[in-house]
């Protein structure tokens, strides 16, 4: 008995020892001017390379707030200027621009930013294509050149009237003759690096920076793989701002007034991907048979938590020229007629696959497999190690789930859609279709333009092998003091530095 | 009273120094022979993982062309056997090559974590060790009720490391407010500067270390206990606590001490999961991200740098054994 309570006493001395020590070192966090953002980040994929692969949000965010970029897009998912202040066609083709820099841009040892860095950054970026998605692949940069200290003409392979939305957020300039980016190398963004290792990273205001000065004076970013450990950065006052945390979570602060829950309409959506080129979907019917048979209300309702919209199967509802569409109505009696119009009246079985590589993805095939079966669809589902899905489902089998948040639709159609497009998962191929969209992009006149690129979305979504059945907002956790967080879809979610720090 | 209570009538064995030095060296080469299997095994393991840093790197929509020059700029389109004994070779000279993705050396990185991971590895055996050695006494000594301090042991292990960390984070953080949930650490910081951090992950792997460490020494102790000189020296009437010094613990010293590098080499792998759930940047944290980047020269080098910790753990305990276990029929 002794013995006992002796071991007893001692585990608790030991605990009370450890748990002291912790209550002291919880105060030295709080600073007035400092913004600590815990973002998605995994320390060996961490990169100082802005134009290689980047696999970590915590990496974008970093070089978002150390270099430039020539322009942004907004809350809105307009087009603005941030280091051109200008991009405007030579002549009437739309294949020859002129980019007009600021002129009082500086790295942050001092020297001027030219164009001749520019078009360096530029020419590096479309050399890493393989690792970049091709970000670049409009431009034929080798016929490209700098006239003059602050400009730059571009050429596009074809008339391309959308050029202000290709140099958008994720065209990072870097000093000319950086070509090595092994370790970090200057920028001439509103922050510079102060210190950093492959999981943290501070950055001092760069006072020679050309915009507003941003409203704190450093910012700390750690990268965080698991979103429950972002969230709770935030709830327990060790962070300012927790990047994309789970529906979940947001739902458990929402009455929390010590937490901030900040939505952004249209970061995520995981449509069921159909291949046009493969049995049944080569049949109308069968496609729209699956459009009809989803509940949208109650995926939205179970994967994102509410937190999001129903969908009308637009790859992106987000943008200004999106078109204006209701979201498909649950109809089983038209869904199973259409089956029985396409021969499969004794119902149809199909393999769905999913990972779980984002939260709710095995959720969706779960219910949509449910939901089709109601309609005499029987859906087996196989879930894949995220590891390998993406190289051995993704773009092969012939009905899987996608993740997609946030893609303009042009860069998208340009990559996925034209029949030679690198990346056509869905075997979409109609000559009328690709004719019609290098037509719209050589449109000069906005509002026609606009026009046309919607009623291109829209065809896609009434034919096309992707079943966009809802948008799931991005979700950001931000500590009660924190405001003007970007809500804008796409990348705009990283250009932080006009946010209101806390304190 | 019979006699001084420090010369128990049952003479202690005295060690044999004189075969330690032997056996030391035999374990020292058969550490070495496995450290070279394991290399080999670490390196087979990622090898057969599908895909590589190439294709994981190369994003969609790059062509085969592409993957083929990336791959041979990374260095893989070379034979493995070619590559291992490269990647060896190098490993030999103290150079533990550069990481796939990012281009930057990976003693660097690892230098750059090692101490984050010490720290918690220390603390987990600091707190897991005497534990171990405490709860293994009390099942030990335990006459009745023996089922129930095994299951109890076992089922301590068996609670799943991820459990048992939601479980404290919910209790010291989240119902108490002691310590932070996650354990962020400024860059370039000591992590013993925090000790508020290290609290929840420490105990989360010192916890069920703790009780599987027991469950390899209750055996031990309850064998000790019952060795004649023990119940000779209980009959004379000494106190137990002297007991238990004097006439029970050298027995357990080896044993304990094995059972430590043992339950070492469980804390580096319990890392991983640990420093995952709690956003702490170590070792075991880079080993899970660089396996899913297939990032093979930070994968190989975390690995074999883990199963050198383990061996040199071993080899410490068999020189400790050597050393001071009695001869009871010992052999290397």
């Amino acid at each position: 008995m002794r013995r006992r309570s002796l071991l007893a006493g001692a585990f608790a001395v030991l605990l009370a020892a450890t748990a002291c020590g912790g209550a002291e070192g919880e105060q030295a966090s709080a600073d007035g001017t400092t913004l600590r953002y815990a973002a998605v980040g995994a320390p060996a994929a961490t990169t100082h390379d802005p134009h290689g692969r980047v696999g970590n949000e915590s990496d974008y965010l970093r070089f978002a707030m150390l270099y430039d970029v020539l322009t942004v897009t907004d809350d809105n998912g307009a087009v603005q200027p941030r280091l051109a202040e200008s991009w405007e066609p030579d002549g009437d083709d739309l294949t020859r621009w002129t980019v007009s820099l600021r002129d009082d841009a500086v790295f942050s040892d001092g020297d001027p930013v030219t164009a001749d860095d520019v078009l360096f950054s530029l020419e590096r970026i479309q050399g890493k294509g393989a690792e970049n998605n091709g970000r670049l692949s409009a431009f034929d940069l080798e016929a490209s050149s700098v006239t003059g200290e602050n400009t730059v003409e571009l050429v596009t392979h074809q008339p391309y009237a959308e050029v202000g939305g290709a140099l958008a957020s994720l065209t990072f300039v870097v000093p000319e003759g950086s070509d090595d980016i092994t370790e970090p190398v200057i920028g001439s963004g509103p922050f510079q690096l102060e210190e950093y290792d492959d999981t943290t990273a501070v950055l001092n205001r760069h006072d020679g920076w050309w915009g507003d000065a941003p409203g704190y004076d450093t910012l700390r970013i750690s990268a965080l793989p698991d979103p429950g450990a972002r969230a709770d950065a935030v709830a327990s006052g060790q962070a300012d701002i927790a990047g994309s945390v789970a529906p979940a979570s947001a739902q458990q602060h929402e009455e929390d007034d010590s937490v901030q829950v900040v939505t952004r309409p249209g970061g995520v959506n995981y449509p069921l991907v159909m291949d046009l080129g493969t049995e049944p979907f080569d049949d109308p019917g069968v496609r729209e048979a699956v459009k009809l048979a989803l509940d949208r209300e109650q995926l939205v309702e179970t994967v994102f938590l509410g937190y999001g919209e129903p969908g009308a199967d637009l790859l992106n509802p987000q943008e200004p020229f999106a078109p204006q569409a209701e979201p498909i109505e649950r109809d089983l009696d038209r869904a199973r007629e259409l089956l029985e119009e396409a021969g499969h009246g004794d119902g149809v079985e199909l393999t769905l696959h999913a990972t779980n590589s984002y939260p709710g993805m095995e959720e969706t095939a779960t219910l949509a497999a449910e939901q089709l079966s109601e309609a005499g669809i029987d859906v087996s589902i196989e879930v894949g190690p995220p590891d390998t899905y993406w190289a051995q489902v993704w773009n092969v089998e012939p009905f899987y789930l996608n993740s997609l948040g946030g893609n303009g639709f042009v860069d998208f159609g340009r990559m996925a859609l034209l029949a030679d497009g690198p990346i056509n998962e869905t075997s979409w191929e109609d000559p009328d279709w690709d004719a019609d969209f290098t037509e719209a992009l050589a449109t000069a006149d906005e509002d026609e333009r606009h026009a046309l690129l919607a009623d291109l979305q829209q065809r896609v979504a009434d034919d096309g092998g992707y079943v966009v059945w809802g948008t799931g907002d991005g979700i950001d956790l931000a500590a009660p003091g924190v405001s003007g967080l970007p809500t804008g879809p796409g990348f705009h979610r990283l250009f932080i530095e006009q946010v209101e720090a806390a304190g | 009273m019979f006699g001084p209570e420090t010369a128990p009538a049952t003479a202690l064995p005295h060690p044999r120094r004189a075969a330690a030095g032997d056996s030391f060296l035999f374990a020292l080469a058969r550490a070495v022979l496995l450290l070279a299997l394991v290399s080999a095994a670490v390196f087979t393991a990622t090898e057969l993982l599908p895909g590589d840093a190439a294709d994981l790197r190369a994003s969609a929509g790059a062509d085969e062309e592409q993957i083929r020059h990336l791959r041979q700029e990374l260095g893989l389109d070379t034979e493995p056997w070619r590559r291992y004994l490269d990647w060896v070779s190098a490993l030999l000279t103290g150079d533990l090559g550069t990481s796939l993705v990012n281009g930057r050396p990976v003693a660097d990185t690892l230098a750059q974590r090692l101490p984050a991971t010490l720290a918690l590895v220390a603390g987990a055996l600091a707190f897991a060790a005497p534990a171990s050695l405490a709860l293994a006494w009390w099942a030990g000594t335990t006459r009745r009720g023996r089922r129930i301090s095994t299951a109890v042991l076992t089922g301590g292990a068996a609670v799943p490391m991820a459990v048992t960390a939601a479980a404290l984070a919910a209790l010291f953080s989240g119902a108490l407010g002691l310590v932070p949930p996650v354990s962020l650490l400024p860059p370039g910081a000591s992590p013993w500067h925090h000790p508020d951090l290290l609290f929840l992950p420490v105990l989360s792997m010192a916890l069920p270390t703790a009780f599987f460490g027991a469950s390899l020494l209750a055996g031990a102790v309850a064998d000790t206990v019952r060795l004649p000189h023990v119940a000779d020296a209980r009959r004379r009437g000494v106190p137990s606590w002297q007991i238990a010094l004097v006439d029970v613990l050298p027995f357990l010293l080896a044993p304990f001490v094995r059972v430590t590098a043992v339950v070492a080499g469980g804390l580096i792998a319990a890392a991983a999961v640990v420093e995952t759930l709690f956003g702490y940047p170590g070792v075991g944290s880079l080993l899970v991200s660089a396996i899913s980047s297939r990032d093979l020269p930070v994968v190989q080098a975390t690995a074999v740098l883990a199963a050198a910790v383990v061996l040199a753990g071993l080899l410490l305990g068999d020189l400790v054994a050597a050393l001071t276990e009695p001869a009871r029929g010992r052999t290397a």
